[in-house]
């Protein structure tokens, strides 16, 4: 129990700690003077060997999006008809204009997300598991860079307990997460902290009541 | 499986719900999990469809707003099925429920009326 009642602190302790800090604010000044009400997110550019790791990402983000109040556009469609359009390759997608991007689809915002990490390493006792990705809003009317985030996000799963019964719980839960990394908590984690974190994170949307009046925060 | 851990998990899930505000706007039913799954596994994409048919029964029963993007999502997977007056009643419920669809929504309207174009989208 007071082993519980330890690890259960010590986490506590780090979590809060997570919420407290109070990174550097981002300039939102171009941001507000747009105003953006919808977003495309465009496919994924990725920089990890896991060459399924951009859709699984894709999956996570519209929700969020949309819950902080924007219209999203439909993210798998997007895909599909970019796709059929001969612009499956995201780093050409990235590459390209957003003010053409924009016309296309009639949209305010592009959403840039690039995987800069997606991957387990094992070191026997304990594995890490890692997400690091950089997000960038961009105008559609302009190309300005209207918000950035980075996020880096690292699980690292602990069997407590001492001894040698420890250690070996540690080596089968490293080695269960190395088997099937589970990357979806962390790219929601990630999502959660880049969108939702006063003074850094995504002003409110026009479905949102503090649409326009959230400016003390953001 | 370690009974700390599974003591621990829902005090975090606590904690981590206190960090930002939780509140749900919309009603997503699986439509993460099965987006995810057909990611996975492309054949389940009858399982996509199904999911987000549920989502917009759903948010209907509830007199509820239907998400952002799914009932667009819905149709474009019957436009793939080759049921294109389903897909453009679709993409219409999407414009009139989201204005901000309708350059695109408009676009796809043409491409699912135009018989000779929909083969160039699958």
């Amino acid at each position: 129990m007071n082993q519980i009642a330890k690890t259960f602190l010590f986490v506590s302790v780090l979590l809060l700690a997570a919420c407290a800090s109070a990174p550097k604010r981002y300039d939102y000044a171009h941001f507000r003077t747009e105003a953006p009400h919808s977003i495309l997110v465009v496919p994924v550019t990725n920089k990890s060997v896991d060459v399924n790791a951009p859709d699984y990402f894709l999956a996570t983000i519209a929700t969020p999006l949309a819950e902080r109040g924007y219209y999203v556009f439909p993210v798998n469609m997007v895909k599909s008809v970019l796709s059929d359009d001969g612009l499956s390759d995201a780093n050409l997608v990235h590459a390209g204009d957003p003010h053409r991007l924009g016309e296309l689809f009639g949209a305010d915002a592009i959403m840039y997300i690039s995987i800069e990490r997606w991957d387990a390493r094992y070191a026997v006792l304990s594995t890490a598991v890692t997400v690091e990705l950089t997000y960038t809003l961009k105008s559609a009317h302009t190309g300005r860079e209207l918000w950035s985030n980075q996020q880096h996000v690292v699980y690292q799963p602990q069997a407590n307990g001492g001894g040698i019964a420890g250690l070996l719980a540690n080596a089968i839960v490293a080695a269960m997460a190395k088997a099937a990394p589970n990357y979806m908590p962390l790219a929601h984690q990630a999502n959660n902290g880049a969108i939702n974190v006063k003074g850094t994170g995504l002003p409110a949307g026009p479905y949102d009541g503090l649409f326009g009046k959230d400016t003390s925060d953001y | 499986m370690n009974v700390r851990v599974l003591l621990i998990a829902p005090l975090l899930v606590g904690l981590l719900a206190g960090c930002v505000t939780n509140h749900q706007r919309y009603g997503w039913g699986t439509y993460d999990p099965s987006l995810y799954a057909y990611y996975k596994d492309p054949t389940k994409e009858a399982e996509l469809a199904e999911a987000l048919a549920a989502v917009i029964s759903t948010a209907d029963a509830h007199h509820a707003v239907v998400p952002p993007g799914i009932y667009a999502e819905y149709g474009y997977l019957r436009l793939q099925e080759g049921k294109n007056l389903a897909a453009v009643e679709l993409f219409k419920q999407e414009e009139a429920h989201w204005p901000e669809s309708k350059v695109f929504m408009d676009r796809m309207i043409k491409v699912a009326s135009t018989p000779a174009a929909t083969s160039t989208t699958k």
